[in-house]
């Protein structure tokens, strides 16, 4: 048996990890994802943006949303388009500012900016960062400015919630995971609150391990749609992304290996055999046929890459030319930070697709794997 | 290695730590794991006690260090202050006892019939919760014959590989058949196994802020291990608690001394969980081929099975047996974490934490519930009302 051995070892769970780690899953090969800690799923909620990618990249832009619509789906967390496809849409955010996006989950999809549309938005009282005046008073100017003029109002409820205690969104969500009656007294309040509006912004609290039918039979119960506003870290709508993920993931057959950094890549004759991860009493090693780094745009310098970029494949270069390793590739921001393109989930979503496809057609997929041994 | 000089540095306030923390999920008023770790850290370096509660909270189910983006040693903070902290009285003397299963154990199993009568008396039980704050409202696990098994059956002329099994209160007091399962299972599966003459492993000292208790553990087994260490004979533990302590709980424990902490870590490297070393260290070719009746099974992964970082060996291990239908309820926190589910103020903390675990289990309706810390399964058994038992029962059904 020997130490772990996999035909695909992602390092980070992000959104181009998980990406990576569900096609390359799905195309039958044995999947480990190494991470330590839960990457920028705790900003955002996950969004997909519409942004300039390199011709290349735009080519598959098409496969791999439609193979993110479908992870995300059979995950219970959904994403939805605009009305129309092709132009994006607008959402708000907690700042009063609109982000042009391509694709957004069910729970935020309600805050899209349309003309004409009467909207609340919804304070807490005494939940910290958050201040629906002030987003309001931005989002109705702001709507203005993209030709789809809403009417903003600000509104507030009271949950009781105890003096003396800091609630922050995180509390707020853990009670809607745990607190039938939490639910039903916020329900109540946000019914008399969507009084002459045809939608309600609130912030991203409704939980952490919501399931999408929770979220839909909430919002059924309040008589009008409700979209969140993620707020600063730990965002929740990105957490339960991450869950519903991370899940679906582990159903599928792919291992976590978390809280551990990755500190050594095993190089041997040009190829990657695999990763040392920095576990307890002794440092684990796990093999692999093919490494995919997902670990953020903060890791370049600690892998000890100087930034040489990546070649054609997405594999990062050694300063004399070449590939590090010819089964070694970046995706997300840290193939954003390696070759000076943009980032974002966008980018996320489609080099981890193509990546992981590339990494498919390398290694043949299972029936080799059996043959090998 | 977790730096523990600069790990105070590392802190981000991102607040990672508190979206994992189970208590932070199950009561609202708890501060969590980042306001009592690196918030609090930064005063009580200036000096500051900072003295709170709520340290008696956490769980030390390791959960926030595994979240930290930026490797800060969140647990092993607040384990720290948790040594400091003040208890008021009674408080401090139930958890004196609670701190010392051994001596608990070794008192209890003289006659283990008349101790578990009069443990499972509701007389006594209210005497104990009026006076000892210890909750009435679920039952002791029950004592039994002490395990004393010190060498196997094998004789010492074994080529066989040796290994060492570190047997942990639990089974030594509480379930010695499930250490000789244990015993019978290594021998199977080839290996020469004797038995540690170890005490406990110290962690409900830890747990309950007992430091002189914990050091007296920690220095304890690691002399008694050493020989084991320097010889390359793994030291294998069926409990993950246990397993915790010797890979990482005696170096955090024994810092202070370098020569104690270069000695905890040499006895850390030979250590292993009992599934992780079967996976990594046996065929198990019997075991594959070996008919078994059908089994619906659920697993459930005790926190200290994550924080050893070995992945899910035993869910691997049971899912390769035929007939064995098994799932992973992946469903947080069971609650009890050791001792605590046993403090009367405490345990409707720890029976909320474990609720999401009990729904799962119910959503699933396994015949039986596996999982590796004797704890989780006596939490399981309580809030689910289903068995509990150790993965290497089942493995030990199909090896005969």
């Amino acid at each position: 048996m020997g130490n772990a051995r996999f035909d695909l070892i992602v390092v980070g769970a992000g959104l181009s990890g998980l990406m990576t780690a569900s096609v390359a899953a799905d195309a039958g090969l044995s999947v480990c994802v190494v991470h330590s800690g839960l990457g920028l799923f705790v900003f955002g909620a996950g969004c997909v943006e519409r942004v300039p990618l390199t011709d290349a990249e735009a080519d598959d832009e098409p496969a791999a949303l439609t193979a993110f619509r479908e992870f995300t789906r059979s995950a219970g967390c959904p994403f939805l388009t605009g009305d129309d496809p092709e132009a994006g849409f607008y959402l708000p955010t907690i700042l009063g500012s609109f982000q042009h996006l391509h694709l957004a989950p069910y729970s935020l999809h309600a805050g899209i900016a349309a003309t004409g549309c009467r909207v609340a938005v919804v304070g807490i009282r005494g939940l910290t960062s958050f201040d629906a005046r002030f987003v309001a008073d931005r989002l109705g100017g702001q709507s203005f400015g993209l030709g789809a003029p809403g009417i903003y109002v600000a509104r507030e409820i009271d949950l009781g919630l105890p003096f003396g205690t800091v609630p922050t969104p995180l509390l707020l969500a853990n009670r809607f995971d745990r607190d039938a009656g939490f639910r039903d007294l916020l329900g109540a309040a946000l019914r008399l609150a969507a009084d002459k509006v045809d939608r309600l912004l609130i912030p991203g609290i409704l939980g952490q391990i919501s399931t999408h039918a929770d979220i839909v039979s909430f919002e059924a119960g309040l008589g009008c749609r409700v979209g969140e506003l993620p707020t600063f870290p730990p965002s929740i709508p990105g957490l339960r992304l991450y869950q519903a993920l991370a899940a679906n993931l582990r159903d599928r057959g792919v291992e976590f290996l978390g809280g551990f950094p990755v500190t050594e890549l095993l190089l041997r004759g040009g190829v990657c055999e695999g990763v040392v991860v920095e576990t307890p009493a002794r440092p684990k090693r796990v093999s692999a046929d093919a490494v995919v780094l997902a670990s953020g745009q903060f890791s370049s310098s600690l892998l000890g890459f100087n930034r040489n970029g990546v070649d054609a494949e997405a594999r990062p270069l050694r300063s004399a030319g070449g590939p590090v390793a010819v089964n070694l590739y970046a995706v997300g921001a840290l193939l954003a930070a390696l070759d000076g393109g943009c980032g974002g989930n966008a980018r996320a979503v489609v080099s981890g697709y193509r990546t992981a496809m590339r990494v498919v057609a390398a290694t043949g997929g299972k029936e080799r794997r059996h043959a090998m041994r | 290695m977790r730096c523990d000089d600069v790990g105070l540095d590392n802190c981000l306030k991102c607040s990672d730590c508190n979206t994992v923390c189970p208590v932070m999920t199950a009561y609202s008023a708890y501060p969590g794991p980042k306001h009592l770790g690196p918030e609090l850290e930064r005063l009580r370096r200036e000096g500051l006690s900072c003295d709170s509660d709520w340290l008696e909270y956490c769980l030390g189910c390791d959960r926030c260090s595994l979240a930290c983006p930026n490797q800060v040693p969140v647990s092993a903070m607040i384990a720290r202050a948790k040594t400091r902290h003040v208890k008021p009285a009674i408080r401090r003397w139930r958890d004196f006892l609670l701190a010392r299963p051994a001596v608990l154990g070794a008192v209890f199993s003289v006659a283990p019939a008349l101790s578990n009568a009069m443990l499972g008396f509701r007389p006594v039980r209210r005497v104990m919760a009026a006076i000892a704050k210890i909750t009435d409202r679920r039952s002791f696990p029950p004592y039994a014959a002490p395990f004393r098994l010190r060498k196997a059956a094998s004789s010492g002329h074994s080529d066989k590989p040796r290994v060492l099994f570190f047997p942990g209160c639990s089974i030594s007091f509480n379930q010695p058949g499930l250490g000789q399962t244990v015993l019978a299972v290594l021998d199977q599966a080839g290996f020469d196994v004797s038995v540690a003459g170890a005490g406990c492993c110290g962690i409900p000292a830890m747990g309950n802020g007992d430091l002189a208790q914990a050091l007296r553990c920690a220095r304890a087994n690691v002399k008694n291990l050493a020989f084991a260490a320097e010889l390359g004979i793994p030291v294998i533990t069926a409990c993950t608690s246990c397993g915790h302590m010797l890979k990482s709980g005696f170096g955090e424990v024994l810092a202070e001394d370098a020569d104690m902490a270069a000695a905890a870590r040499h006895v850390a490297a030979a250590s292993y969980d009992l599934g992780e070393f079967l996976l990594e260290h046996w065929a198990g070719e019997e075991a594959a081929h070996a008919p078994g009746p059908p089994q619906r099974l659920a697993y459930h992964a005790p926190c200290h099975q994550l924080s050893q970082g070995t992945g899910r060996p035993w869910f691997h291990l049971l899912r390769r047996l035929p007939g064995v239908d098994i799932v992973d309820l992946n469903a947080g926190c069971c609650g009890m974490a050791g001792t605590f589910g046993f403090k009367d103020e405490k345990y409707p903390v720890a029976m909320s934490i474990g609720s999401r675990l009990f729904d799962a289990i119910a959503c699933r309706q396994p015949e039986a519930v596996v999982s590796e810390c004797p704890t989780c399964r006596l939490q399981i058994e309580h809030g689910a009302a289903i068995q509990a038992i150790h993965p290497v029962e089942i493995l030990r059904r199909v090896m005969t």
